[in-house]
């Protein structure tokens, strides 16, 4: 008589004191992750919530920022735009740098120099952007103004290299914080980019070379292809790390209310990052809260762009699970 | 991804190096040598912009540096006053003990998380990984702001304690991804020996696994600390600077490193701004240690996998 | 469960495994005779090293195991809801393929490294560490480097040392997954030697792909054998004497014969 095996529960049984409390102690620090973001969320929310209410959604478009003893109006339109501008200047400047970096480490150079470069490029990430402000506006802007001027000059009649009239010196514009922004991400799209090449067979590409493929057919047809979709995802943390910047674009920046749309050499733009840091200093009870809902929305926005952007590199990097 | 057909040369055929300078000559054309250089132009800028900021540091640092310098604290020092008094010895403690406290809470949990990740049989498992790469995302002036409504919210002064609690978000990620990195990298043979003869899963963790990934969690340890020693605006959000030395987390401000450069930059005078650029060397020279430390640890595991 | 100081009896009742949805092996029944050693033999992918490690649950360390039937030592269920799994595998223990000594521990630790880790107290130790290094036949050569890294030894003798370890919990049986495999045949030798002693005081189950070794060391022998897409089980079981010599099922003369596996 055919009997139909009945499956039993497995891992179960008599668990010891020890392993109860090892496990529960884990898990419990496992989902204290999840409490912790909710927490974020909750708190910030909460101090937002006046400050929402009382702006309405012109809070997010409006580009009045007016803050009186009496009354507050606070729209940070011009900020957000700006954040998003030099966060998609960074990822421009940085992505082709990243891609360059990550195919000569991985494919060209020897192995001791491959590994030097790794190592400076991971530093380069272990920097405090503290130090790439001080770096940035005292070392780079007057060198960054040199390339501003040059582009205004021979390029000035491409509305996104004009100026408005009467600007004379091109300092602490979007494209300068651009630049501050793409030296900040360039080791995050180089890492997961650098990850994702070093599955191709050396080996193997060495041959295709060998039989007479050119280096750029490989490289056009084979690893940009096959790589493209963890690049994206590498760009996109990038890009998320970029709209969170705050120091640096603080000090390299000049922050104005009046919105910048596309003219990135102009001496004007906006990161929300910096400037919370910039109101901060002396805000009244209701800027604060404007402050905080500011904060709420960097945070959404972050949590999505990397959400996002880890589902991507995750499934471009099947083995690392 | 695939792996396409196997090579037909002969296996490991060295990469001499007259081959390797003729496809950079054009030997393979306009095409290739094009490609090529423009890698190597890309990758020079990042190494230019790197040993930019690392020169910068280091020659414009040097200017600031004496022992005083480096023992004395801020009291009594304008941002005019001669570079021959005062330094940043508050703000070196400042920043160690923050950091200390975040570690405590940071480095416990962060492994917990690693475990979990590593040794249960949850189906949640994969959530988690989510939620802390999610975690590693977050923008430090939010970890300030969250910080700050917590303050707000509990009618509290600003003091060292919250700055400590500003950095912990921010290092948890990198502790918990790094460990998780290293107890993966321990054979799950060992586990398997160490249950098979009968050991709770607890004491398999902390007599064989632990161990094994001794170096790895300490990298984890470092990268986090790292990570966060350079911290500037959750800082600036949720303590109040200081001039002298103070160790008290719960009441009183705190210099840090961070902070102190941020206050000199923004007074703007000469001599301050080669203060914030004394202080900068000092705090690269501390993120340096931390990183030369962790990847000397990391290869040295390699090595000895290698050698297996 | 008391520790008793004799060899145990082994059975497998109706026992089928699953990897997720996939079923791997279906209908398992065995009886492991006390102080036998039993060989477990058939062609890679049919099951029996899964099985074996039904045996002391080990098993239900892969997330997806599921399971079913009954596992009997002595007549207890060991997948009773009562039962400790820590508890089976002390009394049950298990020799893996590849030699496992804990590397960040001596020799010595790594022998008595057992006690530590299920938390037994034992008033000798060092007693019991010559005792199993000695019925692992090792002891004459690590008796004066008790203190080195257990990694510095070579292959074979880091095998050993893990028989060691596992003899030091005192088992009623011994699970031995494909022991000798990573090894030379001066060490494998050594180990079936060392078996064959063990076989008077323990239970020895023994999975091998080797059928001299088979022949060389067990008293019974079963043989699995999965066919395409349909869960493995076992297809003749008797004495080791009569599965070579007279084999019941034309397949099992295949296999043994040499051909095909």
């Amino acid at each position: 008589m055919p009997k139909e095996a009945v499956r039993r529960k497995l891992g179960t049984g008599v668990l010891n004191r020890g392993d109860r409390l090892f496990f529960g102690i884990t898990s419990a620090a496992s989902y204290f992750a999840f409490i912790l973001v909710a927490l974020i969320l909750v708190f910030l929310i909460a101090q937002a919530f006046p400050a929402l209410k009382d702006q309405g959604l012109a809070f997010v478009y409006g580009s009045t920022w007016e803050v009186t003893p009496e009354k507050a109006v606070m729209q940070i339109g011009p900020m957000l735009y700006g954040s998003v501008l030099i966060a998609l200047l960074g990822v421009l400047l940085a992505t082709p740098m990243a891609i360059a970096t990550a195919y000569l480490i991985v494919f060209i150079l020897p192995k001791s120099p491959a590994k030097l470069a790794t190592n400076l490029i991971d530093l380069l990430a272990a920097l405090p952007s503290v130090i790439i402000g001080l770096w940035g506006v005292l070392v780079f802007t007057p060198i960054a103004q040199g390339w501003a001027d040059f582009l205004h000059k021979n390029l000035g009649w491409i509305p996104l290299f004009a100026t408005d009239k009467g600007t004379t010196s091109l300092n602490s514009s979007p494209f300068i914080a651009g630049w501050i922004v793409a030296v900040m991400i360039v080791p995050i799209i180089t890492s997961v980019t650098r990850e994702i090449f070093s599955q191709f067979d050396r080996e193997l590409i060495n041959g295709a070379l060998a039989l007479g493929a050119t280096r750029w057919t490989v490289f056009r047809r084979v690893i940009l292809p096959t790589a493209s979709g963890g690049i994206t995802g590498g760009v996109l943390l990038g890009l998320g790390r970029a709209i969170g910047e705050t120091v640096a674009i603080y000090y390299v920046l000049q922050l104005s209310m009046k919105i910048n749309f596309f003219q990135i050499l102009e001496p004007r733009g906006g990161a929300i990052a910096s400037w919370i840091l910039s109101r901060f200093g002396e805000a009244t009870e209701a800027e604060f809260h404007g402050l905080m809902a500011a904060g709420l929305v960097i945070f959404i926005t972050t949590l999505v762009i990397n959400l996002i952007a880890n589902i991507i590199v995750n499934r471009a990097q099947p083995w690392r699970k | 991804m695939e792996k396409v057909v196997a090579d037909p040369r002969p296996a490991k055929q060295p990469w001499n190096k007259s081959s390797k300078l003729a496809s950079f000559t054009g030997g393979r054309g306009f095409a290739d040598a094009t490609l090529i250089t423009l890698a190597f132009l890309l990758a020079a800028v990042v190494f230019g912009l790197l040993l930019s900021v690392l020169w910068s540091v280091v020659s414009a640092g040097a200017g600031a540096m004496s022992p005083q310098f480096l023992y004395q604290n801020n009291r009594y020092i304008s941002t005019t006053t001669s570079l021959d008094y005062g330094g940043v010895g508050h703000a070196i403690l400042g920043t160690l003990w923050l950091v200390l406290l975040a570690t405590m809470v940071a480095l416990p949990l962060g492994l917990a998380i690693a475990v979990y990740l590593t040794q249960s049989q949850s189906k949640l498992r994969n959530l988690v990984r989510s939620i802390t790469q999610a975690l590693a995302g977050l923008p430090s002036v939010v970890s300030g702001l969250f910080v700050l409504s917590i303050i707000s919210f509990l009618g509290a002064q600003k003091s060292g304690i919250f700055g400590a609690l500003a950095l912990f978000p921010l290092m948890l990620p990198t502790v918990a991804r790094v460990a998780e990195e290293a107890l993966r990298l321990v054979p799950a043979d060992l586990r398997l020996a160490a249950l098979g003869l009968g050991a709770p899963n607890y004491r398999a963790f902390f007599q064989v696994i632990l161990p094994a990934a001794k170096s790895g969690i300490i990298t984890a340890l470092l990268l986090g600390l790292a990570r966060v020693v350079g911290e500037t605006a959750p800082l600036i959000l949720t303590i109040q600077a200081n001039n002298g030395t103070n160790l008290n987390p719960f009441d009183g401000g705190v210099a840090t490193l961070p902070t102190y450069i941020y206050g000199f930059i923004s007074a703007g005078y000469a001599s301050s701004i080669t203060r914030a650029w004394g202080a900068s060397l000092v705090l690269l020279i501390l993120v340096g240690i931390l990183f030369i430390t962790a990847r000397l640890l990391t290869a040295d595991k390699k090595k000895k996998k290698a050698k297996k | 469960m008391t520790i008793s100081p004799v060899a145990a009896e082994l059975r497998s009742e109706d026992v089928s495994v699953w990897f997720g949805e996939r079923q791997v092996l279906k209908d398992v029944n065995l009886t492991f005779r006390a102080n036998r050693v039993t060989a477990l033999i058939g062609p890679s992918g049919c099951g029996k090293s899964t099985f074996l490690r039904t045996l002391n649950r080990m098993h239900e360390l892969i997330p997806s195991a599921g399971l079913a039937g009954s596992i009997l030592l002595d007549g207890k269920d060991i997948y009773d809801p009562s039962v400790n799994p820590v508890d089976v595998r002390m009394e049950i223990g298990m020799v893996f393929q590849k030699p496992n000594p804990f590397p960040t521990m001596s020799i010595r630790d790594n022998v008595l490294s057992g006690l530590k880790l299920s938390g037994l107290r034992v008033d000798n130790k060092d007693e019991l560490l010559e005792t199993s290094l000695k019925r692992a036949s090792i002891w004459n050569e690590v008796k004066d480097r008790l203190g080195e890294p257990a990694t510095a030894l070579s292959g074979g003798q880091q095998q050993r040392l893990c028989i060691a370890r596992s003899l030091a919990m005192n088992p009623k049986v011994l699970l031995m997954d494909e022991p000798c495999s990573a090894l030379d045949p001066g060490s494998t030798r050594r180990i079936e030697a060392t078996i064959e002693e063990l076989s008077e005081s323990m239970t020895i189950v023994i999975v091998t792909h080797n059928m001299q070794q088979a022949q060389r060391v067990s008293h019974e022998t079963a043989f699995f054998l999965a066919d395409e897409n349909t869960p493995g089980g076992v297809v003749e079981f008797g004495s080791t004497e009569q599965v070579f010599g007279q084999p019941i099922d034309e397949r099992t003369n295949d296999y043994v014969n040499g051909h095909f596996g």
